[in-house]
């Protein structure tokens, strides 16, 4: 048989002002994108905290999208300013730590970004197909979860 | 009459510069420890101080009142490292009236600004006395700044600005600093002394012992523990190194949260313990370095 392709499982923290209505349109407008998506609706992106992408890894992961609105166009005036204060934080961390910060995607996507939010995703997916399973945030991979090669962790 | 007080005079003077000559050496902290904080307690400047006090040979945390304040010490250059920050806050927090004194090292007095700043402790309810340490300890500790801003004991010495813990790593390929991290992560037993020792770590509910973010039936837990503890520092962590002093496993914390520390002063130009600004992490920070507008 066929090995099959390595299938991500992406989470994405979208926020319910914009970048849900974004992913709605997307599904109105009848764009596709890849179906490695796991969608968690927000308040606000600002409201995503850090220990979430961490846990997000933590249990598997493979990918963790958080979008939101545009800076200046938050619902909450300055959430925004905060996710992205925070996600570049956690890009140095995850980097320090020996993850790879590739795997975390901040993008503004607004109400009317249907396109751009498919486009996100067909971009994201395909980047972490190439970057393959996320290493485990277990300390000792052995006796935890096990480290499986690429192809056998399908969803 | 004129004559003697203009004598009496002259003496105060000789006696003043003579004073000072003592001053800028070591005899004079020695000879003065006691005197200030004698003077402190007798006037009722503060109610309590947090100081040393040496039992069986060895330095130990102790408050001093009006009552023993006969056993107070000269002072020494000492070694000894304690989290006197945080049996203030604890003391402090019981007693909110009370003013207290303590002695301090320079990450302790930026500890000390830290927990004013998050309104954890009433500026004017702590009265802080400086102690310098020794070049060693801020060699060991690659300290930026081993002494408090306001020193009454010891001689500063120089900052030191090489940062050999976290540039090893940095020269690491990804995976490979992935593998060292876990091979020390994994001997985490979870005390939480980390936590319990931190003079910045505050908090009454901690994240760390979340059932859902770090599982409590594992160990050693995940290096998410870590992680999460490493996010709790940003723009926070004064850099003393009790965490990794006070670790029975020896994981080196403190390369982690130096480089916690390194990121937010790189992206935010933020340094904890300095007076003025607030943490770029508080809800109403910084937020001048962020593109303006919509992109």
């Amino acid at each position: 048989m066929r090995e099959r392709e390595f299938e991500p499982k992406i989470l994405a923290f979208l926020c319910n002002w914009c970048s849900y209505a974004g992913a709605d349109l997307a599904g109105v407008s009848r764009l596709q994108y890849p179906p490695n998506i796991r969608v968690i609706r927000v308040m606000c992106s600002g409201s995503v905290s850090l220990h979430h992408l961490l846990h997000a890894f933590q249990k598997g992961a493979d990918g963790v999208l958080v979008a939101g609105c545009h800076i200046g166009d938050c619902h909450y005036l300055k959430g925004n300013y905060m996710t992205l204060k925070r996600v570049k934080f956690i890009e140095g961390l995850l980097r320090f730590a020996g993850y790879d910060p590739a795997r975390l995607r901040l993008e503004w996507i607004s109400a009317a970004e249907g396109i751009k939010f498919a486009e996100v995703v067909r971009d994201f997916t395909s980047r972490i197909q190439t970057l393959g399973p996320t290493p485990s945030f277990e300390a000792i991979p052995q006796y935890g979860r096990q480290e499986t090669e690429v192809g056998s962790r399908t969803a | 009459m004129e004559d003697r007080r203009l004598k009496s005079e002259a003496g105060l003077h000789r006696m003043r510069s003579l004073f000072r000559l003592l001053s800028s050496s070591f005899v004079k902290d020695w000879v003065e420890m006691e005197t200030k904080i004698k003077n402190l307690l007798e006037e009722g400047r503060v109610d309590g101080f947090w100081a040393y006090k040496t039992a069986h040979g060895f330095p130990v945390p102790w408050l001093f009142t009006n009552e023993n304040a006969h056993e107070l010490e000269p002072w020494q250059p000492t070694s000894a490292r304690y989290p006197l920050l945080k049996l203030l806050l604890a003391l402090s927090r019981q007693n909110p009236e009370k003013i207290y004194g303590i002695l301090v090292r320079g990450c302790e007095e930026r500890g000390l600004q830290e927990l004013f700043k998050w309104s954890q402790l009433d500026r004017n309810k702590v009265i802080a006395l400086g102690q310098a340490c020794s070049e060693e300890m801020a060699l060991y500790c690659e300290c930026r700044q081993p002494y408090p801003d306001r020193l009454d004991y010891g001689r500063a010495v120089a900052p030191v600005s090489k940062n050999d813990r976290i540039e090893g790593l940095h020269a690491m390929e990804m995976d490979e600093r992935l593998d060292w991290w876990r091979t020390h992560m994994n001997r985490c037993i979870r005390c939480h002394g980390c936590r319990d020792v931190c003079p910045v770590c505050f908090c009454t509910e901690c994240s760390l012992q979340h059932p859902d973010l770090i599982p409590g039936t594992e160990l050693p837990p995940d290096t998410s523990f870590h992680l999460v503890r490493a996010v709790h520092m940003g723009g926070r962590c004064i850099d003393c190194g009790l965490c990794e002093e006070v670790c029975p496993a020896r994981i080196p914390l403190r390369s982690l949260y130096k480089e916690v520390n390194r990121l937010v002063e790189e992206i935010y130009g933020y340094t904890p313990g300095t007076e003025g600004a607030m943490s770029p992490f508080t809800f109403l920070g910084e937020e001048l370095l962020l593109p303006q507008g919509p992109q």
